[in-house]
């Protein structure tokens, strides 16, 4: 079967065996054969070129701009995707209040934080399709884990933005130590954050030690601070080296 | 102090679609965003033309870049980061088609062949486009996803096949079947051949049959 004795070689065609023609259905040897006939044929000849007006038609239609209304409902629906609160996981804030409370802070607490901190980071990372947090679970080895004792992120400004997705794995207050120093730090840069950080760590910004947090700061928001552990506290403004909100 | 605008174009500065796509797996926050700006006018113009309904194309839409957001960290560079999300925005599109499949297909208008809505060249562009974005609108699903992804968005036959999960011989023959309906419909056939020429639906379909999958 080559379906050549099924196609007629001579006029009238129908429009659609033309289109078929025209689309390159037909096969090969039958195509060969029947495109010459029907270029030869001005009726037919009308249809190929309608067809050809009709693909021009089709390839010039504008783009459709998404409606701001529906932009706005998926960036939500993206950042609701993101958000810890929301993502399958825990409470992360509670699972760290009740280890601290176990295990109590100091040297061990950056370990659990490390750990809750990675808690967090399923909850920001894509795919995170994981299980629930157990609190029972040993804490993971990540990075933020170590991350005491890794050098800090070298970084220059231009850079900061890069170094969100490190800082959000880590739980490490470095020279801040402890939640309560950045809480001085940041009520001396007039910044108010409900419950902790999203994610911090210390940073050599342009050769200067400093430390970014990355904080809450409403739906599909966070609050960008890099703070100079040297200068910051309470009523000490300039110890804010950075402080941006970053919308998703 | 710093300024949002030395921290924001970290990501918006990223080269490549698969940067962002690297990126957010690394858990930077807002570069799945800038890879869906970027896309999203050309996925909701596929996701409108595909569904037809501004509400569908949507929620399809949704669903299509919530789930891109959780696979993002399975995403294989040897595909374009914009195939990766074609397609699983087709599939979205197509999983509504597939539910709705009880509704009636809305029919082509009973304008005579050949007879346009309008004197082609007394339209504007504007008016050109819409008329065929409605002639589009009014084809039979199985022919339009093909024509919106071959002759509107560009795609190969082969891409377009297995973004549709269909043979390339059953591509390129709903794309001449739905040509043919909108070449009579926009006017670009002329009354006498069309009369004489555009068969009934159905006719050739034995011959069509035989074709397709080839």
């Amino acid at each position: 079967m080559t379906g050549m004795e099924r196609v007629p070689m001579g006029p009238p065609w129908s429009v659609d065996l033309i289109a078929d023609l025209h689309a390159g259905v037909l096969p090969p040897e039958v195509a060969a054969q029947l495109r010459p006939r029907v270029e030869a044929d001005p009726d037919a000849r009308e249809v190929l070129q309608a067809l050809d007006a009709t693909l021009v038609d089709l390839r010039s239609l504008p783009s459709v701009p998404m409606p701001d209304h529906v932009a706005a409902r998926i960036d939500a629906a993206l950042a609701a995707e993101a958000r810890p609160g929301i993502a399958p996981v825990v409470s992360l804030n509670d699972a760290r209040k009740r280890r601290n409370r176990r295990l109590g802070m100091g040297g061990a607490g950056v370990l659990v934080a490390a750990a809750a901190a990675f808690g967090i980071v399923l909850a920001v990372s894509p795919g995170a399709q994981q299980p629930p947090a157990n609190e029972a679970a040993p804490a993971p080895t990540t990075s933020s884990t170590s991350a005491n004792a890794a050098p800090p992120l070298a970084l220059s400004e231009a850079e900061l933005g890069s170094a969100v997705g490190e800082v959000l794995k880590a739980q490490n207050y470095g020279p801040l130590e402890t939640p309560d120093r950045l809480s001085g730090c940041l009520k001396g840069g007039g910044i108010t954050s409900s419950g902790n950080p999203l994610g911090i760590s210390p940073i050599n910004l342009d050769g200067k030690n400093a430390v970014m947090a990355i904080l809450p700061a409403g739906l599909g928001q966070f609050r960008l601070v890099v703070l100079d552990p040297a200068t910051c506290g309470p009523d000490k403004p300039e110890g804010v080296l950075a402080d941006t909100t970053i919308k998703r | 102090m710093i300024t949002l605008a030395k921290v924001r174009p970290v990501t918006a500065a990223a080269s490549s679609d698969a940067d962002l796509i690297s990126a957010h797996a690394a858990g930077d926050p807002y570069a799945f965003s800038e890879l869906v700006k970027r896309h999203r006018d050309r996925m909701w113009a596929v996701a409108l033309r595909t569904l037809r309904d501004p509400e569908e194309a949507a929620d399809a839409l949704q669903e299509a870049f919530i789930s891109a957001f959780r696979a993002a960290s399975s995403f294989r560079a040897e595909s374009q980061v914009t195939t990766w999300l074609h397609r699983i925005v087709v599939n979205a599109c197509l999983d509504r088609m597939r539910r709705r499949q009880t509704r009636p297909t809305v029919p082509l208008p009973e304008a005579g062949p050949g007879e346009p809505v309008a004197p082609r060249d007394a339209m504007s562009d504007r008016e050109t486009s819409l008329m065929v974005q409605q002639a589009l609108m009014e084809l039979p699903e199985e022919q339009r996803a093909p024509i919106v992804l071959v002759d509107v968005e560009g795609y190969s036959v082969a891409e377009t096949a297995k973004l549709l999960g269909i043979a390339e011989g059953t591509v390129k023959s709903r794309c001449a079947r739905g040509r043919a309906k909108l070449a009579k419909v926009l006017g670009h056939l002329r009354n006498r051949i069309a009369d004489a020429n555009v068969p009934a639906d159905g006719v050739n379909v034995q011959e069509q049959r035989q074709w397709e999958g080839r």
